[in-house]
């Protein structure tokens, strides 16, 4: 119970600390935050508690501060009762599951919320467990998630994986609301609430075992921070249906911390962040500098926290990159795995059939939005199959065990594709 | 009223039905699970989830030492029951070792856990590295298939007893086929020296008793000495000195007696002098012109580089490895 209360109180109240938005959002800067920052105290050799103590006063105190005295920049248009209920049935079936099944995954246990009882044990992110003391497999897996699992875990002196189901729940539910309140702005509200609803319905997001809501996976959240830079990116692009709504001062600041988040959360997100600076050096321009900067600073953060402690058995991918010219044979199943994974039909329904058709409605619409989610979607699956070319697992067994998972990376593009798409032929209908 | 646009609608509940069509019954059934383990305690709904493994885990928590690191020893195909026994009994420390040859290679270190615990698909128990190693063994064939039985004889000394691992893959044992050609049983009286172990087996009448390990299997220590044999009834027997890590043996001789007329051969590296007192008294041998006294029973060794003139009521032998690791003995006259 004390973990549920942490959850979703702690962290909106830490992300309304800076700025009035949605409790989707604020939920996933405030995850966001807490691990990031808890993340550089870390480095820097501050002790987790301190660190810890000063998010929560300075956290909660502005969070409330906020919610009391400001108003929403942003008014949320009323929800579609229709697609809100639709939407609302599985969170709430995957509540009741979430309270009662323990964890039952594998890379959670294994990997994640392992780490996350390692830190809240050791109250350091480079103490014992993470130089070799404990069977720790991934030792170099970034680790904002479980610093988050760890505040979860420390609050409720609590070691065990229960109190840390609701944070994976509250990833999942955050990234509807976030996917809704985006899209509601900026195509209509109508697609936003649809768009939410699908995603919770979406198999691979809400029922699968293995990086579902029920495991603890971290794809959730780094799909939910790619999809808060994504829409910072769009924003730009394809100005809010109410401008003086929009949120233009902060954009570059939000988008820049996104890529932190990212960064910070798992060993996909560092090109990811790449991905979307090399995008967003098109779209903000000189803008772009601020953004380049949070990603290097906590890229740099990664890099030294990384080079003080003993790897596990990660590939390294930055080595072996040279390697690639090496390994082309791969190239034939590194191209396959993404069009055989979206088309598999337990996994993903009719969903990324949708989204191709979708997304060349889109192009007719507003070529300029289009682009960019395209752009995002082809450049991440190519860095991925990049990956899959390069590996030195065996590529036929990483394609099965994570393709699905790395599309979950670039749902919010999809999404909003979606979306634009039945815009398109709304306005087409209309004219 | 505004007209709704028809395609949308109709692409939108066709790609939810799509999804809803796999989610939901899925759901359900989580549902229905999650139902069924309500009644049941926190604990008790991991065990019914992950069965006797879980079980086994979580009474390995409440007994092992929390602040004492714990060695997970697998098989290579049970590696990933290993890390979520280490995901559980965390903030026990543990460390991995695929394989037991993995634990045993890592005993320079002076960090390597001592508390063991063995862990399958099936269950995690805390076991001790004999008993590991006795259960490899017993898994793998003798390396001598067809032991050279000797003739028959009552007392005799095995001059090397040995059970006894060097870093992987050498695993010394004594691979021993005990023959009771008589009609009546043969009560075996082995007593292993210099410690003063000692077992009896029977041997029923025309019986053949087989052994992988002899030393391990009698006296559950891993050691080195030697034995002394004797039996109510003559017996036909065979001991090897066998490296089941390189699958190699040599036939051990059964002595009767002191001997010392080393037989001078072609050395290799790790050459050692083997001295054994088989008498129940203090007695003087010299080796390579200088005096050494030898308590009752004693097994003494020492590294050479040539092979020496041994004198005095003992039995002296060498034994030099070869350089393909195979062990060679070079007995006396």
């Amino acid at each position: 119970m004390i973990g549920l209360l942490v959850t979703f109180v702690l962290f909106p109240l830490v992300g309304w600390s800076i700025g009035r938005r949605g409790i989707g959002e604020a939920f996933l800067f405030g995850a966001g935050l807490t691990g990031a920052l808890l993340f550089l105290a870390g480095v820097a050799h501050v002790p987790l508690v301190i660190a810890l103590a000063l998010i929560v006063v300075w956290g909660v105190g502005s969070g409330v501060w906020e919610l009391m005295h400001r108003p929403r920049t942003v008014q949320p248009t009323p929800h579609l009762a229709i697609p809100t209920i639709v939407m609302c049935i599985p969170l709430i079936a995957l509540t009741f599951v979430a309270a009662i099944t323990p964890l039952s995954d594998f890379d959670g246990r294994a990997f994640w919320v392992l780490k996350a009882k390692g830190i809240a044990h050791e109250r350091a992110i480079d103490g014992p467990f993470f130089r070799g003391a404990t069977l720790d497999p991934r030792n170099h897996y970034p680790i904002l998630i479980p610093l988050d699992g760890a505040v979860i875990l420390g609050v409720t002196h609590d070691f065990d994986d229960r109190q840390l189901r609701w944070l994976y729940l509250g990833f999942l539910a955050a990234f509807a609301l976030l996917i809704r309140e985006r899209i509601d702005r900026l195509v209509s509200p109508a697609a936003g609430s649809w768009c939410a609803a699908l995603l919770v319905w979406i198999p691979q997001f809400a029922v699968e075992p293995e990086g579902g809501a029920l495991s603890a996976y971290s794809d959730i959240a780094l799909a939910a921070f790619a999809a808060g830079a994504f829409f910072e990116l769009v924003e730009e692009v394809l100005p809010p249906r109410d401008r003086a709504t929009s949120q233009p001062r902060d954009r570059t600041i939000r988008f820049g911390l996104w890529l932190a988040f990212l960064v910070l959360t798992k060993s996909e997100g560092l090109p990811f962040a790449l991905v979307f600076l090399v995008i967003g050096a098109f779209v903000f321009r000189k803008r772009i500098v601020i953004p380049a900067i949070t990603t290097v600073i906590a890229a740099m953060a990664l890099f030294v926290w990384r080079a003080r402690i003993p790897a596990g058995d990660e590939e390294d991918i930055l080595r072996m990159l040279p390697t690639i010219f090496g390994k082309l044979h791969h190239l034939g199943d590194a191209l396959a795995a993404f069009p055989v994974h979206m088309f598999l039909f337990p996994r993903w329904g009719l969903f990324w059939i949708a989204v191709v058709i979708a997304a060349v409605l889109a192009w007719r619409l507003d070529r300029r939005a289009a682009r960019v989610a395209i752009s995002v979607i082809v450049a991440m699956l190519a860095v991925y199959a990049g990956v899959y070319v390069a590996t030195d697992w065996v590529v036929s067994d990483l394609i099965a065990v994570t393709a699905d998972r790395l599309l979950m990376h670039v749902i919010a593009p999809a999404l909003f594709l979606l979306a634009l798409a039945s815009s398109t032929v709304q306005r087409t209908k209309s004219m | 009223m505004s007209e709704r646009p028809l395609i949308p609608s109709i692409a939108c509940a066709l790609l939810f039905l799509s999804l809803a069509v796999t989610t939901l019954p899925r759901l359900v059934a989580l549902v229905k699970n999650a139902r069924t383990l309500l009644p049941l305690r926190y604990e008790a709904r991991r065990e019914k989830q992950m069965g006797p493994w879980y079980v086994s885990v979580e009474t390995l928590r409440r007994e092992l030492p929390p602040h004492e690191p714990v060695a997970l020893i697998v098989g290579p195909h049970d590696v990933d029951s290993a890390v979520f026994a280490s995901y559980y009994l965390y903030p026990i420390r543990t460390r991995l070792f695929v394989g037991r040859n993995d634990y045993r290679n890592a005993s320079p270190d002076p960090t390597l856990p001592k508390t063991i615990v063995a862990v399958t698909a099936d269950r995690a128990a805390r076991t001790t590295y004999d008993a590991l190693r006795d259960r490899d063994l017993r898994a793998g064939h003798r390396v001598v298939a067809a032991p050279a039985l000797s003739e028959p004889r009552t007392t005799f000394i095995l001059p090397m007893a040995a059970s006894l691992d060097g870093p992987a893959p050498e695993t010394f044992v004594i691979e021993a086929t005990i023959a009771n050609p008589s009609s009546a049983p043969a009560e075996v009286r082995v007593t292993f020296w210099p410690k003063g172990l000692v077992r009896t087996i029977t041997i029923a009448p025309g019986a053949t008793g087989k052994y992988y390990d002899f030393v391990h299997q009698l006296f559950g220590v891993l050691d080195r000495g030697w034995m002394l044999v004797d039996s109510s009834a003559p017996l036909r027997a065979a001991f090897y000195f066998a490296n089941r890590g390189h699958g190699d043996a040599t036939l051990l001789p059964n002595v009767t007696g002191p001997a010392t007329g080393i037989v001078a051969a072609p050395i290799y590296r790790d050459t050692k002098l083997f001295v054994i007192n088989p008498n129940a008294t203090q007695v003087t041998a010299v080796v390579g012109g200088i005096s050494f006294p030898f308590d009752p029973h004693a097994f003494v060794s020492w590294p050479v580089t040539k092979v020496p003139i041994v004198s005095g009521d003992v039995y002296a032998f060498v034994a030099t490895r070869e350089l393909n690791g195979r062990t060679d003995f070079l007995w006396p006259r």
